[in-house]
């Protein structure tokens, strides 16, 4: 089991009212699946995937993350445990935008204090891997889009997390660029990587093992 | 780690050109200022340091009060120092220095140089002061009379080498030629000493009365044993002055004990002061050199730093106005895994490089305004003196420092940006309310306004003095030198020179109305037998009959000196402030009565009362004075008629060759001798503007900054209001209407600050200027004008840009 939601919730104040977000959802994750969110806007995907990648708090359930207690963790061991086994795709790539292609898939491990030779082996490999060794020295700015979420994913993979978060990775491409980032994730899944992405798309959610569908902060199927 | 922080942060900088360079200009001036003030005050903080006793050595002060006239001296009787060495073996040894002749005629060749750091002094002055010998010996160089120590300079100015200067003669116009034989050569004396003389001659050729305890006329300074308390020790003048000066003084006036003579509201103190303290803590009369002040030293210390902190505050303001532009990178390098620490240190890392980048031009600065700098301040600072061990500590810390205190704010409020909430766009710009920016503002133009207020009030205050009524004309006033001619011919020439069209009038004038003349003082009495009642003190000078009318004095009642009298060389003229000591409601025909040096009694007439002139500093009131008929020939004052100046100046200079040829032809003009008096306060006027220069350009850089960003951030807001059909006006007055708010309530803070210090800062001069409302609003205004025309640069720009493009890049 890669992860663990028991009844979780997550609830925000906006002036006196309070809304739900997240309601009393229960969702198990196995190692190596492919699981696809869909629904709406407002249904509560992103929260849940920000939620999941701890980059929010679910504000009630019990949430475990590799037999560990997520809930009871302080921000700082939860942000250890996400630095080592969780990596983030954004629909909008989120590069930085003064550092190189390089420099940019570079960054996590040097948070993860890396040493130099160790990075530039792993840098190298994935720049090779994913065929963008010609473009290292370029800037965000200098990509095609799916050039972009390209770096985006190895940045996310350069430190061989289990999970991926996707977050309409391919909301911002082209159909065919966007065709060309699923069948990058589901040859990851084949290699054993976890992925979890929201999405509109029925086509990109077929790629998934699982469908789950949200509606109004609920899972309605399965 | 770190590599990839100087990486963003450089090209960063690079990215935001703009923003950049006002931040380093803005942070290169403050450093700049900073470091020039700072070398400025370990210059003052460092005088007579180098003196290896220098904890041990202090000078002897002398403050008396007598027959209404106050005086603070530098310098105490010549017995005073043998008599403590005498009766307390807490002093080890003493020293006098006795050089109140001011300057002495020197012979090179077949001339004569006119040398001022010329002193007599004892021989023990090396066993106290470490002046070390280049040749000869110091121990004994001034044991005979007609021996003199001079410097390595003048070694080589008048023989070539210290080597070849040694055991020869040197001829001066002591006596008409005393010769004086050269024993040893002293390394040249470092700036920084409170006194810098180039001559010691010995003491046993000074010509004076020696053993005289009522006359102070000596610099004495005592070399204490270790751990003496000198606070302590200053009680034992009380002793002093009840064994020696109360018999001596008996001999004079009428006094019995010290009680009574202090009850009539005289007093006689001595005090040691120590020698590290004199150069920034005492401005006496007849110091050894015109001192620094400690008041101007934190003066200026507080404004460098504040200087400093308005450069800070605008890198605080930029950057986190800017925010925005940084929220995207904090967030995705918190979603890589960037714990808050991390970004803090990236953020001040940045801070730093910029300070860094700052410092260089900072220093690059004080390279090029260094000479500048020292002119106003009266300095001989080197830039070599960045490179002692002290001040290159100083300099690699400073940009640490700077950038932390400009980058630590912004690091914390940059690195706590939630990653959900930045990645998703949702973070306001923070352009619309923040206090802490605003209070930013205020601060940096209140502080500006202060400043500017300041400088105005130095400036007006400067211009009063230099127009105020003074009693006397010292407009073209031509007054020469005539030491090294002899009497006959110092009257023959001035004879000729007052035929010349030009001249109106001509008079010997040794004792004239600027610092640096003459005085002399005498005691007076309205009755024949002097009391502790009837005695007072005042300036007793001797000039001829034309004097009044040369300087250019008033009368107020009687008449001047006349050649048509035959008795008045008994007479006197008194000013106003003389005659209400006299308490003569009449003055005219009064009698005044005074000993003469063999304490034979002497009657004098009172025939004229002059209106009171300024012979002092108007910091102080104008004291009591009296003229007599004499012959002080020592210089000669003439009234040009004429501003053509520069051709009636070489007449006269060639009439003084043609009979002295060989004497050096020294003048000055009487407006600049007394401007002269003024000095420190120009100074200080100069140094001040320059800092209200920078403070007011640097909250400038800063709101220039602030109103491009705000612009750049409205962009889209403006084209919709100009589409809607709001006018240019409109608009800039829409985006300058919050800065002209934060503006005004500087200068309502500025105000009573600023008012507080100023009134202050005259309460040392008697005469001074009124504070007028007028200053204060034409500051505020100016202040005001110049953020306008500083905001209406972008304000206009974005004001007059076509809204169709700022509309169709959403």
């Amino acid at each position: 089991m890669l992860l663990e939601l028991n009844n979780v919730s997550r609830t925000i104040k906006s002036g006196n009212k309070k809304i739900t977000l997240l309601d009393a959802i229960d969702l198990y994750v196995e190692e190596g699946e492919f699981i696809s969110l869909m629904g709406p806007s407002g249904s509560g995907k992103s929260t849940l995937l920000n939620c999941i990648g701890m980059l929010d708090d679910f504000t009630d359930g019990h949430y475990t993350f590799l037999e560990e207690p997520v809930h009871d963790m302080k921000s700082k061991q939860r942000s250890h445990l996400y630095k080592e086994y969780i990596g983030f795709v954004f629909q909008a790539y989120h590069l930085i935008d003064e550092l190189t292609v390089y420099e940019n898939i570079e960054t996590p491990l040097l948070y993860k204090n890396v040493k130099s030779s160790e990075r530039k082996a792993l840098v190298a490999d994935i720049l090779d891997r994913f065929n963008i060794v010609g473009k290292k020295d370029l800037f965000p700015s200098q990509l095609s889009g799916g050039q972009q979420q390209l770096v985006g994913i190895a940045r996310a993979l350069i430190t061989k997390p289990k999970l991926i978060l996707a977050d309409e990775p391919t909301g911002n491409l082209n159909s065919k660029q966007g065709l060309e980032i699923m069948e990058l994730f589901s040859e990851l899944n084949k290699e054993g990587v976890t992925i979890v992405q929201a999405t509109h798309s029925e086509s990109n959610a077929a790629f998934g093992s699982r469908i789950i569908n949200l509606l109004d902060g609920k899972i309605v199927s399965m | 780690m770190l590599k990839n922080y100087f990486k963003i942060a450089w090209r960063n900088l690079k990215k935001n050109k703009g923003f950049t360079a006002i931040n380093i200009i803005g942070l290169s001036l403050g450093i700049g200022c900073f470091v020039m003030i700072s070398m400025f005050v370990i210059d003052e903080l460092s005088y007579d340091h180098y003196h290896e006793k220098a904890n041990r050595i202090y000078r002897i002060n002398s403050d008396i009060v007598f027959g209404g006239t106050e005086m603070s001296m530098a310098v105490s009787s010549d017995p005073m120092g043998e008599a403590l060495k005498r009766d307390y073996p807490e002093v080890e040894e003493y020293v006098r220095f006795y050089a109140s002749q001011g300057a002495k005629l020197i012979k090179r060749g077949n001339e004569y140089i006119n040398e001022t750091a010329v002193t007599h002094a004892d021989s023990t002055l090396f066993k106290i002061f470490t002046l070390p010998a280049m040749v000869g010996d110091t121990k004994t160089a001034l044991n005979a009379p007609n021996t003199v120590v001079i410097t390595e300079a003048v070694a080589n100015r008048y023989f070539g080498s210290p080597e070849l200067a040694i055991g020869q003669l040197l001829e001066t116009d002591d006596d008409d030629g005393t010769l004086y034989k050269v024993t040893a050569v002293i390394e040249n004396m470092p700036r920084n000493s409170q006194f810098n003389f180039d001559f010691f001659f010995s003491m046993a050729n000074v010509d004076y009365d020696f053993g005289n305890y009522l006359s102070h006329n000596f610099h004495t300074y005592v070399l204490l044993k270790e751990e003496t308390d000198y606070k302590a020790f200053n009680k034992n003048f009380i002793e002093i002055i009840n064994k020696y000066i109360l018999p001596q003084a008996a001999q004079f006036i009428q006094i019995d004990n010290m009680d009574e003579f202090e009850k009539s509201g005289n007093k006689l103190e001595y005090s040691l002061i120590p020698l590290t303290d004199i150069h920034l803590y005492s401005s006496r009369d007849v110091e050894l050199s015109a001192n620094g002040n400690i008041q101007y030293v934190y003066i200026f210390s507080a404004a460098a730093l504040f200087i400093l902190l308005l450069a800070c505050i605008n890198f605080m303001n930029l950057t986190t106005a800017r925010s925005s532009g940084r929220a995207k990178e904090v967030g995705i390098r918190k979603v890589l895994g960037s714990e808050k620490k991390a970004l803090i240190g990236q953020f001040l890392t940045e801070s730093t490089l910029i300070a860094i980048l700052a410092l260089f031009m900072g220093l690059l600065f004080v390279w090029l305004s260094l000479d500048w700098f020292n002119g106003i301040s009266g300095k001989e600072m080197l830039m070599t003196s960045l490179l002692g061990p002290k001040f290159l500590m100083f300099i690699f810390v400073l940009p640490f420092v700077v950038g932390g205190l400009a980058g630590i704010y912004p690091a914390f409020f940059l690195s706590s940006f939630q990653p959900i909430k930045v990645l998703k766009g949702k973070l306001s710009s923070g352009n619309k309310k923040n206090t802490l920016r605003n209070f930013l503002v205020v601060f940096q133009f209140a502080t500006s306004i202060i400043l500017i207020v300041g400088t105005v009030v130095i400036y007006k205050q400067i211009n009063h003095i230099q127009n105020s009524n003074l009693g006397f004309n010292k407009d073209q006033v031509l007054v020469v030198n005539n030491s090294g001619l002899s009497r006959k011919t110092r009257e023959s020439v001035k004879n000729e020179i007052e035929q010349l069209i030009d001249v109106k009038s001509a008079s010997f004038a040794g004792f004239l109305p600027v610092g640096g003349s003459s005085r002399s003082d005498t005691t007076f009495s309205t009755e024949t037998v002097m009391t502790e009642s009837n005695g007072f003190n005042m300036q007793y000078w001797s000039v001829d009959y034309d004097y009044l009318e040369t300087i250019g004095m008033e009368m107020k009642i009687g008449r001047n000196f006349s050649r048509d009298f035959g008795s008045d060389s008994t007479s006197v003229i008194l000013n106003e402030t003389a005659v209400k000591l006299t308490g003569f409601e009449n003055p005219i025909g009064k009698k005044l009565y005074t000993t003469d040096q063999n304490n034979n009694l002497q009657v004098s007439t009172i025939i004229g009362v002059v209106k009171n002139f300024n012979f002092a500093s108007l910091r102080e009131n104008v004291g009591a004075l009296s003229f007599k008929l004499g012959n002080n020939s020592w210089e000669t004052a003439y009234r040009l008629g004429t501003t053509e100046i520069g051709g009636l100046l070489s007449t006269i200079e060639n009439k003084y060759k043609s009979v002295a040829p060989e004497m050096p032809f020294k003048y000055e003009f009487l407006d600049e001798a007394f401007d002269d008096m003024y000095r420190q306060e120009r100074r200080v006027g100069a140094v001040a503007l320059v800092f209200s220069l920078l403070a007011i350009i640097i909250a400038c850089l800063g709101l220039f900054g602030l109103a491009t960003y705000i612009a750049e951030q409205r962009t889209k807001e403006i084209g919709i209001r100009k589409v809607l059909g709001a006018s240019v006006i409109n608009i800039v007055r829409m985006l300058s209407t919050d800065f002209v708010k934060l503006v005004m309530l500087a200068f309502i803070i500025a105000t009573p600050i600023a008012w507080w210090f100023m009134s202050q800062w005259l309460q040392d001069f008697a005469f001074r200027i009124n504070l007028s409302w007028l200053i204060f609003f034409a500051t505020g205004f100016m202040a005001l004008l110049i953020a306008l025309i500083t905001l209406s640069f972008q304000a206009v720009r974005s004001a007059m840009a076509n809204p169709i493009k700022s509309l169709k890049t959403e």
